[in-house]
């Protein structure tokens, strides 16, 4: 399955290198200045401007740590400042990029089908095996913060427990009464959430039994036959 | 065990023989009890013929100091001698006693009980249920293929008598981490 990269998308990554077909290797690569514009397929001479790969690596890193912690705007103006252009161009490049990485890693794309998209900006080979590379090292995780986004439901955390026992209260004296009190953790679209419980031995021990039952469910056949074939 | 003068009271008119005879007694003795355990007693425990004779205040009353005591006694969890000593001072003949006594025994497990429920408590849980699905994809992400779990707390508020359900979904490990940590440590 190929990427589908609009226009746009397109032109924001054209910001990233752009090599002459005349100068590859040869060339000594410099750090320069690259303006945005038409012209996404390779043709030589259209972006005229290099970037080395050292600053698209570090944009890869950028827009990485974008994903993770959120767009942070002082980082596109240092960086533009050292290339020397300005910050909105560093941030589609930045953008573009993320679009590329997290569109791939949603989709799982092979890395057959990763070059063969990436292929369509007419970038260099030393560029492309970067980009791939910048996809396969950050994809697990990538795709770790996407499922981040998919709850509405609570999710379990963490559970502390602690055992009681009554011995009496306000209407009735000299009780043994025991019980488990039950602290969940959980969370909820980032928020924590904690609720305290009880429960008897008695009751425990049947919830016991039925999470048993459930844990024991995914050993049956018919679940072994749906995962093996839902590939 | 202290009890007020209104009980003690009551008590000494329900001793007299020529209050209540042997019958009313037993009668009055076992309507306190069934209005404090039967939940859908009311007034009409006290609508029998053979109590009809009784002036009604005197009934309620003597009724009233019998729940009164019989809540003290569950309470502090009473037992025989002490029961007694407060029924000879109120002047109850041996017979009388021994058939407060008998009832009392009679009754005092579903007494304990209903005492043992009385009071504040935390969210008590009654059962669970859950749900075993494999999840495809989402819209932010495909080919997930993981399976997962919903799982359902039935809980009961003692107060409010509301039934709030608690649900969460979790993993594999996490739903073993959720079993089998409880089960060990508690045996």
């Amino acid at each position: 399955m190929l990427l589908d990269l609009s226009e746009e998308h397109k032109e924001h990554l054209a910001f990233l290198p752009q090599v002459d077909s005349t100068g590859q290797g040869t060339r000594p690569r410099r750090v320069v200045f690259c303006g945005l514009g038409g012209g996404t397929r390779g043709v030589p001479g259209a972006h005229g401007l290099l970037v080395s790969l050292a600053v698209v690596a570090e944009f890869g890193r950028i827009a990485v740590e974008f994903l993770r912690r959120g767009s942070n705007p002082k980082i596109y103006e240092g960086a533009a400042r050292k290339l020397n252009v300005s910050s909105d161009t560093v941030q589609h490049g930045v953008e573009g990029l993320t679009y590329l990485l997290t569109e791939s890693s949603k989709l799982m794309i092979s890395e057959l089908d990763f070059q063969d998209s990436v292929f369509v900006l007419g970038f260099s080979e030393e560029l492309n095996k970067l980009l791939l590379q910048l996809y396969l090292d950050n994809r697990k995780e990538i795709r770790t913060i996407l499922s981040e986004l998919a709850p509405d439901l609570p999710t379990y955390h963490s559970l502390e427990w602690r055992l009681d026992v009554q011995l009496a209260s306000r209407s009735l004296r000299q009780q043994i009464k025991p019980s488990v009190t039950i602290k969940l953790h959980l969370n909820q679209n980032g928020d924590h959430n904690t609720k305290v419980l009880q429960t008897d031995p008695a009751t425990l021990l049947h919830l016991v039994q039925q999470l048993e039952q459930a844990l024991e469910e995914m050993k049956t056949n018919h679940c072994r036959r749906v995962v093996r074939n839902i590939k | 065990m202290e009890l007020s003068e209104y009980v003690q009271k009551g008590f000494q008119m329900l001793a007299d023989p020529g209050s209540f005879d042997s019958n009313a007694f037993t009668l009055l003795l076992r309507a306190a009890f069934q209005s404090l355990l039967d939940a859908q007693a009311d007034e009409a425990v006290l609508d029998h013929p053979d109590l009809k004779h009784i002036d009604p205040v005197v009934l309620k009353h003597c009724h009233t100091a019998a729940a009164t005591y019989i809540l003290e006694a569950g309470k502090q969890r009473a037992d025989k001698s002490t029961l007694s000593t407060y029924l000879e001072d109120c002047k109850f003949d041996r017979e009388r006693i021994e058939l407060f006594c008998t009832e009392y025994q009679n009754n005092k497990n579903s007494l304990e009980i209903l005492l043992g429920s009385i009071g504040r408590s935390l969210p008590h849980i009654t059962d669970v249920s859950w749900r075993l699905e494999y999840q495809i994809k989402t819209h932010q992400l495909h080919k997930m293929y993981r399976p997962a779990y919903l799982v359902t707390l039935n809980v009961e508020n003692t107060d409010s008598r509301s039934h709030p359900e608690i649900s969460f979904s979790c993993n594999m490990e996490q739903l073993q981490e959720l079993n089998f940590q409880t089960i060990f440590k508690w045996f």
